[in-house]
């Protein structure tokens, strides 16, 4: 009976053989299982310090510089961000106020609508004192407008669109002055990138200058997500991912690179400092190229000599001032409120 | 005696093997696959469920939208390690019995599944690893 039930089992050899697989897929399982439970774990966590950023405090107003201003809030395009800004009307020679003529001020990443390092208030001011109303406000996330995920651009182009929408059908921070004849925008780092991308989806943004803006983010956070983490670089790709998992951020896309051709006949000045150590200028040069792509491309460049990242306004000073109205003055036409 | 019984036993074993239908294949490498597939399926609701959490708490602010993402994330990572863990439990178990019985081309195409799933699990930190990042400007 035994040698008849016997042959129906295993030879010990293929038994040995049999378990031996089992062990080998069972650790294989164990490990694949671990290692990208790690990784996975790893990568949400650095996907929370990514995109969290405290917000700063302004460090003055435009009173500071004897501007006049007016505190305003709007919704920011699609998904109705309060965003917190100023309206600085612009002066003419007489001294006479007008908006004829509006610039929206964007800050770039880690500050808000003053930003002492860019000398963004700095600069909204000059603008204002040339005939320029200026509106300069926080992006979510920054200053005093409501937290949100930094996200590079991706949704920050909303908060664009929604100063545009302001100013066009918002309730006039002055009334008297009536609404903008042509909207231009200004913008520094990210916050150059964000005006590209908004720009490239809204016509009334008739002019451009952009100051150090990244061409695509995906290379910087590449770089800079390692260094920050104190973690090896195969982590990134999984952090971005987690991003994507976590708040809806799609970092990838954020490619100015490829929609700039889509602004023009509209004009874009870039300005890239030539010793930017955080967004090298051939971020500009493939900018440019790119926009000069479009048949009617209307492009200038400056390379600032000597002005590390977002730094090429406080380098050149004056100059930078002079080229900055020279162009929006070219592209939105003089002021016709005091004839 | 015993290695003519031994040869016995080994030509019979291969006669059982040879005589594996295709669906002793098809049913093991179907086995084998039952964690992968659970592994996908409680991914995916996590994903949707942490979508839809952004969504419905849109209007409570940063800070509640990511506090429910990151607590959605997290249950649902551990619920995959349980459930995961169980299914190949559960698998590897089938596959021993089914060398016990005898059922040789079963259980190698379930383990050659189970290998598959290791694989697959593991393909994100590959991918990570090998493919060339974006070259910097």
């Amino acid at each position: 009976m035994k040698q008849v039930s016997s042959p129906q089992r295993p030879q010990p050899g293929t038994r040995n053989v049999g378990r031996g697989a089992r062990i080998l897929v069972a650790t294989l399982l164990i490990v694949s299982a671990l290692v990208t439970t790690l990784y996975v774990g790893l990568s949400l966590y650095i996907a929370t310090q990514l995109v969290y950023v405290p917000q700063t405090p302004l460090y003055a107003t435009p009173a500071k510089f004897g501007m006049q201003f007016r505190n305003v809030t709007f919704p920011s395009r699609v998904d109705q961000v309060q965003l917190k800004g100023w309206f600085i009307p612009g002066m003419l020679p007489n001294g006479k106020l007008t908006a004829q003529r509006t610039i929206i001020m964007v800050h770039g990443n880690r500050t808000n609508r003053a930003d002492k390092d860019a000398g963004l208030l700095q600069l909204s001011v000059d603008l204002a004192q040339h005939g320029f109303a200026v509106l300069a406000f926080d992006m979510r996330g920054t200053g005093e407008s409501p937290p949100a995920p930094l996200s590079l651009g991706y949704f920050e182009q909303r908060d664009v669109l929604g100063a545009v929408d302001f100013l066009k059908s918002g309730t006039p921070p002055y009334p008297e002055l009536g609404r903008p004849r042509g909207i231009a925008g200004w913008g520094v780092s990210m916050g150059a990138a964000t005006l590209l991308l908004a720009t490239a989806q809204e016509p009334a943004i008739r002019a451009v200058v952009s100051d150090c803006a990244y061409a695509d983010i995906a290379p910087l956070l590449e770089r800079e997500v390692p260094k920050g983490g104190h973690l090896p670089s195969f982590f990134t790709p999984g952090a971005l991912r987690a991003v994507q998992a976590l708040y809806g951020i799609d970092y990838y896309s954020v490619r100015p690179l490829d929609i700039v051709a889509s602004i023009a006949p509209r004009p874009i000045y870039f300005i890239h400092g030539d010793q930017d150590g955080f967004i090298p200028h051939s971020n500009m040069t493939e900018l440019a190229a790119a926009a000069q792509t479009a048949p009617n491309a209307r492009v200038q460049t400056w390379l600032v000599p000597g002005a590390d990242h977002a730094k090429s306004f406080f380098v050149e000073g004056q100059t930078y001032v002079n080229n900055v109205v020279a162009f929006y003055t070219q592209a939105l036409g003089p002021d016709t409120s005091a004839a | 005696m015993a290695s003519s019984s031994a040869g016995s036993e080994g030509s019979e074993g291969a006669t059982r093997q040879q005589a594996a239908s295709p669906n002793d294949v098809v049913r093991g490498v179907l086995s084998g696959l039952i964690p992968l597939g659970l592994l996908l399926v409680v991914v995916i609701i996590t994903l949707l469920l942490a979508a839809l959490a952004r969504q419905l708490l849109s209007a409570s602010g940063f800070f509640a939208q990511q506090q429910a993402a990151v607590i959605i994330l997290a249950a649902g990572l551990i619920v995959t390690i349980i459930v995961y863990a169980i299914a190949c439990m559960r698998a590897l178990r089938r596959v021993a019995k089914w060398q016990q019985a005898g059922l040789v081309a079963r259980s190698r195409a379930a383990l050659c599944a189970l290998g598959l799933t290791a694989l697959v699990v593991l393909l994100p930190v590959l991918l990570a690893l090998v493919l060339p990042q974006h070259p910097a400007p």
